[in-house]
Parts: C-alpha cells; structure tokens; sequence
C-alpha cells in the first residue's frame, strides 16, 4: 500500500534567485588554484599556436621563416591546396590509414582480450609479451619494420621466397601499391596492444553475476558474448576507437621514418604532407592553411571524442 | 559538551530545496535521530551540521558559537561515517591518532589517548592492524573510537550501523547507547530505520522531503504521530491506514466504508472528524490495537485474509480492509487461513485518526 | 531413438572446446606477429654487418658477435660517446617531465573530481581537446614560441612542449582514479581537524599512488619516445635525445643495420622494463578510472 504524503511531498522547488556566475566564481575562487598550473601550461602552448597558425594561413612567407616580410594574400593558400591532385591523393591515403589501421587494430586487440581473458598457464607471460610493440618508440619500431622490408635483404621477403610465395624478394615499402598497406601493418603492429589493454580492463567490469545468470538462462558461450559482455563494452569500446582514430589521423613517425611519404606520395598522409610542406620546401603559409583544415576535421572528430571522454565524468552535488 | 540549535536551517541545490527550514535545539548530553526515507535530507542537515557543505540560509549554534561560516575542523564535532571512512592506508593506531596530529598535541598524549580510547572500545590488540584486515564491527569500533579520542562538543552519527549485518546491528546498537550514556555525549545520529531511532534516542526528528516533520521523544512519536507520514514511518510492522468517509445518522457519526460496513466512533474520536475538512477521513491503527473474530461481534467490520506469517511467539496477518491492506497481530493459538473472512475490532482509544485531504493527525479540538 | 541423448549432451562442450581453440590459434598467431619482429631485431644485432647481408639471410647467427652494442656503449670511441650522450639526454628530459606531469597533473585532476566551479565542464574539455592537435600543427608557432622564450637548443623547450601533450590523459586518468576515492575520507579527515588541502594532502594522495604510477609511466614514455619536437627544437648534436640522435646518425650510416638493431633494442630496453614492472598499475587506473562507467 502506497501512501501520499501530502505537504511533504518530494522536493519542492525553490523560489530563491541563484548567485550569478561571478558570484560563484568568486566563492570557489580557492577551486582554480588547484587547475591553474594546468590551465597555463595549455593557454601558453595551445592557444597561442592555433592563434598563430590561423593568421599565418592567410600570408605567404619567404623560405627561411623571415616571418617579417610575409606578404597578406587572403584565401590564396587555400585555393592552392584544394586545386592540387596531391592534395586528393593524400587525403585518400589519410582516410584507407586512419580507418583501416584503427579498425583492425581494435578487432586485433579485442580478440586478444577475449583470448587473454580467461586464466591459463603463462597468461601472464603472453600478455606482457604482446603489449610490448606499443611500448616502444615509434622510431624503433619503423627502423625494425624497415628492415624487415628490406628490398634486398629483408627477411619477410625472403621467407616469402622459400616458402614459395614469390620468386624473387618483393618490394614492399618501394611499391606504390604496395607501401601504405606494408605501413599499416607496422602501424596496427604498434597500436593493437593498446585496443587489448582498454578491453581487457573493460572485461574486468563485466559483472560475473550477470554471466552467470545468463549462463543460468541457458545462453551459449556466444549468446553470453553478443547479450552481456558486448553492451556491457560499448562505452570503453567507443573511447578506444576514438583515441586509435584520432592518434592514427595524427601519425607522422611511422610514414616519415619508413619511407618519408614515397615512393612518389603513395604513403604520405596529412601529417607528413603538412610537414614537408613547412620544413622540406618551407611553403609556411601553404603548411598553416592546410593545418587549418585540418582543425576543421579535427574538431568533428573531437565533438564525439570529448562526448565518449566526458561520459563518466560524474559530479555530485557537494564537496 | 554543548547544546546544538538549528535556527530556520534551507540548503538548497539549484531551485531545490534539500532541507527547508529545519529547527531544532539538540540539548546538551541528548541523544537525537534524524529519521527518514532516502532522500529526506537527514543527511544533508547532518552534513550542515558538520560543515561539509555550505548552509544556504539559516544558523547553526553549536554551545554557545554560531558556527555558520566555520571549517569543519574549526566546530569541534567528530564525525562517524556510513562507510567508517577509516583512512585505508593507515593503521587502526594511526587512524585514532590522527585527529590529535591534525591538533598538534604532543606525542606522548596522543598516545596515551589512543591507547585509552582503544581500552574503552577494546580494539587494542588491533592497534597495529590496517582497516581491510578488520571485520565489519570492529572497523566500526575504530570509527567510534576516532571520535571518541577528541572529546568533541558534539558526535555527529551517519547510518554508522547499516553496513553491519543484523545480528551484529543489535549488539553495536546497544554498545552506542552505553557509550552515551557513559559519556554524556551530545549526539546527533542519522538513520533510515525508524527501529534503530526509537530503541537508541532520547528524541527523534522525523524528516521527509526536506522538511521536518515531527520532533520528539520516540513514545510520544509512536503514541502521537503528527501526520500520516510519520503514522507510517516509525513501528514495525507500519501503522495500518484505512481511507473512509465520515457519515452520521441519528446523531452517531461513523465512518463508512465503500464495501458498506459503518464503524460508529466514540464520542471523542467523533469530535476529531468533526475538524476534517472534508468527508475524507483515514482510520489508523496500530497491529497490537486491532482485535481479530472469527464472527461478527459487536461493531467489528469484515476484512478478508490475505497473508498470515508465524514468527513463533506472534502471528503477523495481513488482511484487506476496505481496499487497502492491514496489519494485525495474533498469539500463536489463534489459526487463520488466506482467504478466510474475519472481522476486525477498532480499539476506540487507540485509533488514529487523519484528514483524508491534508493527511494532517485530527485533534478533538 | 537412442542417440538422441548422445546429440543434446556432447554438443555444448564441444562448442565451448570450437571457441577455446579458436582463442588460442589466434593468441599464437598474435604472438608471432609480435614477437618475431622483436626476435629479428635482437638476432640481427648479435650478427656482424657482413653477415646481416645475405640472402637468403643467416636464420640463426652463425658467429654471434657483441661488437655492435659494444661500440655503441663503449665511451673511448666517437659512437659511444655520441650514443650514450643521446642516452643521458633521453632520460633527463623524460625524468624532469614525468615530475613535472605528476606535480601539475595532480591538483588539476583533482579539482576536475572534487570541485564544482564554473567553467569547470569547459575546462575539462579543453584539456581534453588537446589530444586531438597533432605535434606538426604547432610546430612553427611553437618553435618561434621557443626562440621567444629562449628556449631554442635546450631541453627546457622539450619538456615544456612534452608536458602539454602528457597532461591531458594524465589528468583523465587521475581524475577517474580520484572519482572512485570516497568523498567521505576526506569529509572525516576535515573533521578529524584537517583543512582542504591537508585532506587532500594526507589522505587522498598516498591512496592515489597507483594512479600516479600509471601517470609517470604513461610521462615518462610518452617523452622517451618522442621524436617530432625533439627533430624541430634541437640542432646541436651534443643535446639530441635517442630518437632524434639514432635517426641522424644512421642516415649517415645506411647500411649498418646490426648498429641499428642494437640502438633500437637498447633503446627500447628501458622503456619495456619499466612498463612491464609496472604495468599492474597502468591496468589498474585503466580499470578503476577511466573504463568504469
């Protein structure tokens, strides 16, 4: 039996006006100390460059970064960037980088958490062993993979070769059509252990009750999966993909070392492009222009990576 | 020690009011329960209290300081939290010393004040012990002991005991009691069982939607509840509530019900209805005041069983009575079925009775 | 029939034995891709430059020989005194940036737990969006920063640079560890006589330790392996870190890929080691913060 309780009902609603912001800014005045150090290091290094960037995106600048005599040509290093083929080619090559290496290095590593999961003997071994690749510095890891594709003495073609898989050493990283999948490889190479480490530590949320009960219920190892461990992921799931996206659309090191953006463009991205742009043939205000788009891409990528970031980020009333 | 006033005491969050003018005065060496269901904003007024969080208007006096704009360090109460709060890196010893650091006392008091403290609660072979290799009740006899070794002004208590299981509940329950009454302590103690209230306080306040509902002993709480609120909140099993509607004929007013007994009142209890505002009217009555026949007799009105629960020495039965269910306890001898029509005696002196439209307790005045 | 039961027993079983194999396949497949990258590297660094080069390449070195890594370590040559420079300057700009992260870091975390100031959503968000910006964006106003600041050549303008784009993960991470410290410690600790800070100080610091390991570590090889900036900001070969220094160098030395073997595996020995003793930690804040919804 339910009982109204009349006057006292919930909680009412109050009738008093709420402080306006500078008041409550004042009073936790205390609270920005603590965020302070923070905040400067990120206004000094974060605002001043994307301020700069936007100004220096409209001027065309002699080599040699004598910013004084840079010259206002409005949206002229626009226009040039998109009426230029490289431009297209790049960001192609930018867009089969960023998604192939980030979904296949998610399904790599969710595997691997799934397979890690359950507890057998040398688990523990395994799984230090696979998180090694992210460990490691990009740098070395392009110096080992480059020498693994080595086109005279590499060892990936030579195995090929005595297997039978081709009959003579394959050319991986001088082939146009063969470089930026060869890259990807490296690429998903470093990145699938940090897919594992995330879903590993989401599948330590997954509430054994509910396995159980669903085991109790009758659902097969599958069911089990597809009904309670993979919504139970979603949320770690979609903050993963986000971050490999936005590291992947964000490389440099791994095509730059390898192969620098060749053979004839066939492995620059964006990044790498942007770079060659500013410090190869020192078209600065070319290089800011495109820096710019690449913001504008940037940012509707950061709308739903600050959304999956943000998400459990829980305040309470208090404090 | 020292008396505790909430003065007209509002804490709101944005346009919602959490408590809304609270007053009481909590003497000196008394023991007070702030009761209610979750959400009432016991624990809010507690944490106001406290200093945990800012009071939005109002004052509290703690002795004889208004302690409004004062940091919790500063009020001298101590404080035992739901979850014990014991610092988890530290050890029981330096969980109790603690708060005599923090007041900078020297060494050798601090330590004989532990170990004091630790005597009286017996924890003192656990003193070099880390709080997650206690069990439940001792990590609660450290919690106590933190506030205990301070000799604060005032004990602040929030649901110290509903993280223990049931058999260990009654024994810290009673332990709590002893340790006010040895001390004298001033408390104030937060708590969403009504039972733990009346059996351990002096007073309790009974809140609900942030406002203050009742405030006094647990008898007269119990005897003279203000509303149907606290009817229904304090004794286990609750107080059964009948909604009927008053009518009289030939100078007798009854209440009638919609199933079409009539239940003539006493004279008094005819005068109370007399003050309801409209014809509304709900019939309280506590399970040990209803008297359950077999047959009918006298004015008895017929109610049909619904569940009957032996516990041993008394049978609890739920029975419906004019749509809504009440409760009524039986000696073991007395068997009764589910299904089985019964009829049910009023005591006229010991029946409650509420307006049906302000839920407000009817006063023969 | 009688085989009926024989059909609805066995089967279950040995579906649960079809996935437990397909785990374990695809774990071993895994492992190769993993390890035998790794293993070409240690082996071709133990083979001597004639003996990388042939084909078909030397499977097992047949006259495995230190002289590569003694060269690189050996402090009397040129090499050596050029590498293990670039060594010490690694671990310097990643040591003072790890201290720097964790002390910046800390607070700033805290207060987005704890707090609930205005701006505070925005702020966090902003610190956020800084993961999103590549290194190559802010390279020019960056180094023209630098040069401002007198910073250009120094390690000081690694680690400032460093710092920034280690603190926005670094505050995520703490902040879900310092969200899962209950507010109560804090409350008693402020009524057992403690001010704000000194609660802050006392109590939820020491229990936050595992979150701040998780954060040094995630610094501290965030900065080992960086190579854009330190490739921008510094010019003179004497203040090179490992990644930079490794990467002129053999540009000059193509072919010495023993040599390059041996500087990548030593460079990636601290990191490894540090990660793997470790590595509880950094699954733990993962756990506990930033994966809990």
């Amino acid at each position: 039996m339910t009982i109204a309780t009349g006057h006292a009902a919930a909680l009412q609603r109050a009738d008093i006006k709420r402080p306006n912001v500078f008041q409550q800014m004042w009073a936790s005045r205390a609270d920005y100390l603590y965020v302070l150090p923070a905040i400067v290091v990120m206004l000094v290094v974060i605002a001043y460059p994307i301020y700069y960037t936007v100004e220096l995106s409209f001027f065309k600048t002699p080599p040699g970064l004598q910013l004084r005599d840079k010259v206002f040509v409005g949206t002229e290093n626009y226009s040039t960037i998109l009426s230029s083929d490289v431009f297209w080619k790049v960001t192609v090559n930018t867009f089969i980088w960023t998604i192939a290496s980030t979904l296949i290095a998610f399904v790599l590593g969710f595997g691997a958490a799934l397979a890690l999961h359950r507890d057998f003997v040398g688990r523990a071994i395994l799984r230090a062993i696979l998180i090694i690749p992210w460990v490691i510095s990009a740098v070395a890891a392009s110096y080992i993979w480059k020498w693994i594709y080595h086109s005279d003495f590499g060892v990936l073609g030579a195995v090929m070769v005595q297997l039978g898989l081709a009959d003579r050493q394959p050319n991986f990283i001088d082939n146009v059509h063969t470089v930026l999948p060869s890259l990807i490889v490296v690429n998903i190479w470093r990145e699938f252990p940090f897919a594992m480490i995330m879903l590993m530590a989401g599948l330590q949320t997954v509430p054994d009750q509910l396995l159980r009960a669903a085991k109790v219920d009758g659902a097969s190892a599958w069911q089990r999966f597809w009904h309670v461990t993979f919504p139970h992921l979603r949320g770690v799931s979609t903050v993963t993909i986000l971050l490999l996206a936005v590291a992947n659309f964000n490389s440099f090191i791994i095509p730059w070392i390898t192969t620098g953006g060749g053979p004839s463009n066939a492995s620059h991205i964006w990044i790498t492009h942007i770079y060659e742009l500013a410090f190869g043939r020192q078209r600065w205000g070319v290089a800011a222009a495109y820096s710019v788009l690449l913001f504008a891409i940037l940012m509707v990528l950061g709308y739903f990576y600050v959304k999956a970031l943000s998400g459990n980020d829980k305040q309470e009333h208090g404090a | 020690m020292a008396q505790v006033v909430l003065k007209d005491l509002v804490k709101t969050y944005g346009s919602v009011y959490a408590a809304k003018d609270v007053s009481l005065t909590v003497n000196d060496g008394e023991f007070v329960a702030l009761v209610g269901p979750s959400g009432c904003g016991k624990t809010t007024t507690l944490n106001l209290v406290a200093g945990l969080i800012p009071i939005t208007s109002g004052d509290i006096i703690i002795g004889d300081r208004v302690v409004n704009d004062l940091d919790p360090k500063d009020r001298d109460i101590a404080m035992v939290f739901q979850n014990y709060a014991l610092y988890p890196q530290k050890t029981v010893f330096q969980n109790l010393a603690f708060p005599l650091q923090m007041r900078k006392l020297p060494k050798d008091e601090i330590d004989r004040k532990v170990r004091e403290a630790a005597k009286v609660l017996d924890i003192t072979h656990l003193l070099e012990r880390k709080p997650r290799e206690l069990s439940g009740g001792q990590q609660q006899r450290v919690a106590l002991g933190r506030a205990l070794v301070r000799d604060p002004a005032v004990f602040l208590m929030d649901e110290p005991l509903s993280n223990l299981d049931a058999k260990l509940r009654v024994q810290m329950r009673s332990e709590i009691k002893r340790f006010h009454q040895d001390l004298n302590a001033t408390i104030i103690y937060v708590t969403h069982d009504q039972l733990e209230a009346v059996t351990m306080a002096d007073k309790m306040a009974v809140m609900n939607g942030g406002l203050l509902q009742q405030y006094d002993t647990p008898a007269q709480v119990f005897a003279n509840p203000v509303n149907m609120f606290v009817a229904s909140f304090v004794g286990s099993p609750a107080m059964s509530l009948v909604p009927l509607e008053v009518s009289s004929t030939n100078g007798i007013t009854s209440l009638t019900s919609a199933e079409g007994w009539h239940l003539p009142l006493s004279a008094e209890n005819a005068r109370k209805v007399a003050n309801a505002r409209s014809k509304k009217v709900v019939l309280g009555a506590r399970h040990s005041t209803i008297r359950l026949h077999k047959e009918k007799l006298g004015d008895a009105v017929p109610a049909k069983v619904y569940t009957v629960e032996p516990t041993g020495d008394i049978t609890f039965v739920q029975a419906f009575l004019s749509g809504a269910i009440v409760n009524i306890s039986l000696p073991p001898s007395v068997i009764v079925e589910p299904d089985e029509m019964v009829w049910l005696e009023f005591d006229q002196d010991r029946i409650h009775l509420f307006d049906g439209e302000t839920e407000m307790a009817l006063r023969a005045e | 029939m009688s085989s009926t039961g024989d059909i609805t027993t066995p089967r279950p079983r040995k579906q649960i034995d079809g996935w437990r194999w397909t785990g374990r396949i695809f774990l071993v497949i895994m492992l190769l891709y993993t390890a035998l990258p790794m293993a070409w590297m240690i082996l071709t660094s133990i083979k001597s430059g004639f003996a990388a080069m042939q084909f078909p390449p030397q499977w097992w070195p047949t006259e495995p020989t230190m002289a590569s890594y003694q060269k690189l370590l050996d402090p009397q040559n040129s090499v050596g005194q050029d590498f293990l420079r670039f060594f010490w300057n690694s671990l310097f700009v990643s040591f003072v940036t790890t201290i720097l992260a964790v002390v910046v870091a800390v607070p700033a975390a805290y207060a987005f737990s704890r707090f609930n100031f205005p701006g505070r959503k925005f702020l966090f968000f902003s610190v956020l969006l800084r993961n999103m910006f590549p290194a190559v964006i802010f390279l020019v106003p960056l180094f023209i920063l630098m040069r401002w600041l007198g910073l250009v050549n120094t390690h000081g303008s690694l680690i400032l640079t460093y710092l920034t784009f280690g603190l926005p993960l670094a505050i995520w991470l703490l902040k879900g560890f310092y969200d899962n410290i209950p507010i109560q410690l804090e409350q008693a600790a402020r009524i057992d006589g403690a001010t704000r800070f000194q609660a802050f100080l006392l109590i939820v610091t020491p229990l936050s330790v595992p979150g701040i390991i998780a954060t040094a570590i995630y610094s501290f090889i965030g900065a080992w392996n960086e190579y854009i900036y330190a490739a921008t900001f510094l010019t003179k070969n004497e203040q090179l870190t490992l990644p930079v220094g490794i990467q002129r160098f053999f540009s000059e030395n193509t072919t010495d890929f023993p040599g390059l073997m041996a500087a990548s595996f030593i460079m990636s020995v601290p990191v490894v080691v540090l990660f793997l003793l470790l590595q509880k930690y950094f699954v733990r804040a993962l756990t506990e913060g930033a994966v809990k919804h």
